[in-house]
């Protein structure tokens, strides 16, 4: 198969999935525990804590450890309840992790509003302030979407609205290892990240915290995690995490630089071959693009790629195929029946210009 | 090269045991489910765990399981109708109109554009191709046949359609299910319309046309009970009317014969040898005969007016757009909206929508 869905997910990279394999073998010991082989597993964590600071520019004492992207989403989110401002303004472009959440804490007295974005699917500062409520309590806007890859200005527009002493969540789940990400600059108080979105396993993600009094315990048990993640944890995935975000920052520059190529070459010569098409990118994520094919459906394109052992996704299909039109491309503006035409192309590190090619060809048997 | 047979994969043991038999008659075999209605409806979809079934299946033959999303088409040209005619006071069969429109064409239409040389499903009925037309016969399993279902598809559906265990009861199919190691060999058959089951039914019904609640009145005009609403019954039905003691005589059962829609009532009478219950002629419109041909006057024929109706023989009085149809005897409980099917021999040879039924040819 050759694979261009790694917005979907990242196959583990060998080193990662050797680590977690040790772990799994030798340090089985519970970290809580207070003989050697438990601290020896604790300070396994902490180390992987370090790793995954070092990536985002956070001190370690700022992360801890969730199930995953959609975990520590819901924590930032089901955490408003606790508190006085019930506010939040969100993208209208975001993950169900955030759009669904909101739509089940509304009964709780949580209230809601969604940021437009462009025909770019960019999110503009005036649009962001304009929505500011006396009650807003949070501001939610994820660093890079995951069907079109547009990277969003959360700098600007935290500089925008830091006198105002909201807090800022984001959620970078397809940005690491992808742009360089500091939480200084970017300003934000919080921010997820998932493993297996940069070559790490499946089943682990992070929570970053400014401040680690401004949140709660949402899955609550013992005291795991400075009490802030109840559950024994997760030993071999915090390690293949803390491994995986170490080599996606070192790699992170050849990387991008890499999927940027394989980009513009199958943007180039896609364009040449067909030139209806229509790139729904811009200033995307590198090697992340949807496109639109008028006149063709998604779910057929996807099938007949699939026929030739090709993998490519059109981001929004549930898992037993009701393909309805992706959230994303309606807030840009794109009509239905280009909508239903649109795939998304997610090139990864591993990918080779002779796999893009062998794309372009079997695009072209089909349109 | 090897043919290419694309399969409708449901869930069910039935499609499940047909891929495998495909395989080992050496087809390339890939398979499709068909999504025909909202998972989110979930109180009377049960589509994710069918999905699930139909991946465990496909798993274990070791071939590939794509979805293609026929809400809409299902919506428009299957369910729309079967409101209509339920709001009508009809019994209509959206299981007869799926296939024509849905099975056999949008799905059709899809595998075709995929590459496959031809669909496959896993209904009980064969086809037999003779003098270069293909024929739709009954499927072996008296008890299972299926054929009544595909009367309205043409040559053009027919001859790009396999139906593998057309030769094979239900009970080897479960057995060899199971041999298989499919979960689903002891998955209960789906009855009704085929995603909600006759147990849900009025409750789903009710969702989509407000029930009007009325008399029951037996054929004196006594009113003798209280329906909820006419499109929850059929001609014939002797369940569920609710007709309490001391109506008539207390040891013969009441059976819905007339549904009077002007007035909202219905008109039950007590036993099931009452004449009002029985008709010799009927009129249907909607008539498709899948060679293409209608048969010859002198042709022997049956007819079935039910899926699980016994075959009568009959004769085809006039033909045109809609046909009057005289049974050898009278018939029980013919039911507007339901189709006749007729069948020479064990051909089905086509059939149409049952209008009205009466004791004269006039």
């Amino acid at each position: 198969m050759i694979y261009f869905d790694h917005s979907a997910t990242t196959p583990i990279h060998p080193l990662v999935a050797k680590k977690v394999n040790n772990i799994n073998r030798i340090h089985y010991a519970n970290p809580s525990s207070i003989y050697s082989e438990g601290r020896k597993a604790k300070s396994l964590i902490e180390k992987a804590r370090t790793q995954v600071a070092n990536a985002i520019g956070a001190k370690n004492t700022q992360i801890f450890f969730t199930s995953g992207g959609t975990e520590a989403n819901n924590q930032v989110l089901w955490n408003k309840l606790n508190e006085e401002k019930k506010h939040i303004i969100v993208s209208s472009i975001e993950h169900p992790a955030i759009i669904k959440v909101l739509k089940n804490i509304e009964r709780y007295g949580i209230t809601a509003s969604f940021i437009p974005v462009n025909k770019n699917g960019l999110v503009e500062i005036e649009s962001v302030m304009k929505l500011i409520k006396k009650d807003t309590g949070l501001i939610s806007i994820m660093l890079a979407n995951n069907e079109v890859g547009t990277i969003q200005p959360i700098q600007e527009i935290i500089e925008n609205t830091k006198s105002l002493n909201i807090p800022f969540h984001t959620d970078a789940v397809q940005a690491l290892g992808k742009i360089p990400i500091d939480v200084n600059s970017l300003g934000v108080d919080y921010l997820s990240l998932s493993a297996h979105k940069f070559y790490g396993p499946k089943g682990i993600g992070a929570l970053f915290v400014k401040n680690k009094k401004k949140i709660q315990s949402l899955i609550i048990g013992g005291d795991q995690e400075d009490g802030l993640r109840g559950g024994t944890e997760n030993i071999s995935g915090i390690v293949g995490m803390g491994l995986a975000a170490e080599i996606a920052i070192q790699n992170q520059q050849t990387c991008s630089s890499h999927l940027k190529n394989l980009e513009k070459y199958f943007l180039d010569n896609l364009k040449s071959n067909s030139p209806n098409i229509i790139c729904n990118s811009i200033n995307n994520l590198p090697g992340l693009i949807s496109i639109t094919f008028p006149g063709f459906q998604s779910d057929i394109l996807m099938a007949k790629l699939d026929r030739k052992k090709i993998a490519v996704s059109n981001g929004s299909a549930c898992n037993t195929g009701n393909i309805k039109p992706s959230n994303v491309l309606k807030a840009m503006g794109i009509k239905n029946d280009l909508n239903l035409s649109t795939l998304r192309f997610s090139f990864g590190k591993n990918n080779t210009k002779d796999e893009v090619d062998k794309l372009l060809n079997a695009l072209k048997e089909i349109i | 090269m090897k043919e290419t047979i694309i399969i409708g994969m449901s869930g069910g043991v039935d499609s499940a045991v047909a891929a495998s038999i495909l395989i080992e008659n050496g087809y390339n075999v890939e398979a499709v489910f068909m999504k025909n209605w909202d998972e989110e409806d979930e109180e009377f979809c049960t589509a994710t765990q069918d999905y699930k079934d139909a991946l465990q299946v496909c798993d274990i033959l070791d071939i590939p399981l794509r979805s293609i999303d026929l809400t809409n088409e299902y919506w428009d040209k299957v369910f729309k109708i079967f409101l209509e005619e339920c709001k009508k006071g009809r019994t209509p069969n959206p299981d007869v109109i799926c296939n024509k429109e849905i099975k056999f064409r949008a799905f059709l239409d899809y595998a075709l554009e995929l590459g496959a040389d031809k669909i496959a499903t896993g209904h009980y009925a064969n086809i037999n191709k003779h003098d270069n037309i293909f024929q739709l016969i009954r499927g072996k399993d008296s008890n299972k046949d299926q054929s009544y279902f595909l009367y309205r598809l043409d040559q053009s559906q027919v001859s790009k359609s396999v139906f593998p265990i057309g030769d094979l009861n239900k009970k080897n199919v479960r057995k060899k299910a199971d041999e298989l190691g499919f979960l689903n060999h002891n998955k209960k058959d789906s009855t009704g319309i085929c995603f909600i089951g006759e147990r849900n039914y009025r409750n789903f019904l009710k969702k989509f046309i407000n029930p009007q609640p009325g008399d029951i009145v037996s054929d004196n005009g006594d009113v003798i009970g209280q329906h909820e609403g006419l499109m929850y019954y059929t001609y014939g039905q002797r369940q569920g009317l609710g007709i309490g003691g001391g109506c008539g005589n207390k040891d013969a059962p009441w059976y819905v014969s007339e549904k009077i829609i002007s007035e909202n009532r219905l008109v039950a009478v007590q036993g099931n040898e009452h004449p009002s219950l029985y008709h010799s002629f009927l009129t249907a419109s909607n008539i498709n005969w899948i060679s293409g041909i209608p048969p010859t006057k002198n042709q022997n024929i049956t007819a079935k007016i039910r899926y699980r109706s016994k075959d009568t023989a009959c004769k085809i009085i006039t033909q045109s757009d809609s046909i009057i149809v005289e049974f050898n005897a009278p018939k029980f409980a013919i039911a507007p909206g339901q189709s006749i099917v007729f069948y020479n021999n064990d051909i089905c040879i086509g059939g149409g929508i049952i209008e009205s039924r009466s004791n004269s040819n006039n």
